[in-house]
């Protein structure tokens, strides 16, 4: 009990130990591993992240022009950010929201839409060009 | 994973290394502490462990992400850096701990049923101990002189760094060891941030890995964990074990529960640190 004693009497006078959460909420970190965001002007759809992901939380279309993307599954270990030749993914040091249901977010690159918009334009401009 | 190849490391991603498995040192025997003081029913010395632990939480939040598992060694290297701003406030903060968890050690290794319930329970002589396999701070406690660290991997052979050992070989054996290694490893965070050298941070690595095998034994804070890779040559490697220290303190309970009470149960079992996913492998 008396080497206790110091330790008991601090703990009586000085202030709360905790912080008084939701009135005070201190925020992540700016090096903190909070969530991912896909840039869809940036992503080629080359499927290099969903080979390296650990979780299996992206699946890559390239035909269809979609990244699926399941945000429960996500384990934010940055794998996926390292690996992408393009730099299309975004780590945010804020944590998620929690949710209800499980959500699942699709992205359709607007850089491929463009591209192909382009080239199906630049085809119908040369009707003559045909295979070798 | 690098001596497959083998890539050799900058002395600065070494040195950051060893940073943070101190770190994560500390976490850890802070938790510990926190625990043992669980096992008595002692939950006013359990919270005021856990709340030095939450500084050693932001820490580990600020330079490598996340709180618990910092993710930061990549083949080749680590993944972030420490900046000077950081490095100031991690020597800081490291002192405060320092001194906060004096205070609460004193009453750990002192008081008088703290080791009315420690003393003399859980023996495990120094022959069990070397026979059952038993690693780390429940081997130092017999009176082995073992530790992987004194193998010189990553930055230790550049700091001042000297096995704890304690003869006893009871609980109360065991939290002096882990309690003497908190403060070490303090004084090893310091010293190895105080030393570290400028320099890239990470090697760069090509290719598959080699048809080649490796043996690689890190000491983590239960104790020593044991590495082996095999590759092929493709993506994939072909065998990967990984011995945890938790699996091998087991047998040493096979020496330590007979004839105790009933009420010692749950502090010899945790004096072994058991982390159940480790002892699932």
């Amino acid at each position: 009990m008396p080497l206790m004693l110091p330790t008991i009497l601090k703990n009586l006078f000085t202030g709360y130990a905790t912080r008084l959460y939701p009135a005070q909420v201190r925020e992540p970190f700016e090096n903190a591993r909070g969530h991912i965001r896909f840039n869809e002007d940036k992503c080629i759809m080359c499927g290099v992240c969903a080979l390296r992901c650990p979780s299996a939380s992206i699946t890559v279309e390239k035909k269809k022009n979609e990244l699926t993307f399941y945000p429960a599954r996500c384990i934010v270990c940055e794998v996926c950010i390292h690996a992408c030749p393009s730099d299309a993914i975004d780590l945010i040091f804020k944590w998620r929201a929690p949710f209800y249901e499980k959500p699942v977010e699709i992205h359709k690159s607007t850089r491929i839409t463009q591209l192909r918009e382009t080239t199906e334009a630049a085809k119908e401009g040369e009707p003559s060009k045909e295979d070798k | 994973m690098e001596r497959l190849w083998p890539v050799e490391i900058s002395p600065r991603a070494k040195y950051l290394r060893t940073f943070w498995a101190e770190l994560a040192r500390t976490h850890s025997h802070l938790l510990w502490l926190g625990l043992l003081a669980d096992a008595f029913g002692f939950e006013s010395m359990f919270l005021q462990f856990w709340r030095i632990r939450e500084r050693v939480l932001d820490l580990l939040e600020m330079t490598a992400g996340h709180r618990v598992i910092p993710s930061v060694n990549i083949i080749g290297g680590v993944r972030r850096d420490i900046t000077p701003e950081q490095k100031k406030v991690i020597i800081d903060t490291l002192d405060i701990i320092r001194k906060e968890s004096d205070e609460l050690v004193k009453v750990v290794t002192r008081d008088y049923t703290v080791r009315k319930r420690t003393v003399g329970i859980g023996v495990v002589t120094k022959e069990q101990a070397i026979h059952l396999g038993c690693v780390g701070p429940v081997l130092r406690a017999s009176g082995v002189r073992e530790d992987v660290r004194l193998t010189k991997y990553d930055a230790y052979g550049d700091l001042n760094y000297e096995p704890v050992v304690e003869t006893a070989g009871d609980c109360y054996a065991r939290t002096l060891v882990r309690a003497r290694e908190l403060f070490q490893s303090i004084d090893l965070q310091l010293e190895a941030l105080s030393k570290l050298p400028e320099g890239e941070i990470a090697a760069k690595v090509k290719g598959n890995p080699p048809a080649n095998e490796a043996i690689m034994r890190v000491e983590a804070p239960r104790g020593e964990l044991f590495y082996y890779a095999k590759g092929n040559g493709t993506r994939n490697l072909e065998r990967m074990k990984i011995r945890t220290p938790t699996f091998a303190n087991l047998p040493s309970l096979l020496v330590m529960l007979p004839g105790c009470e009933l009420a010692d149960v749950p502090v010899i079992v945790l004096s072994i640190d058991p982390c159940i996913c480790c002892m699932e492998r």
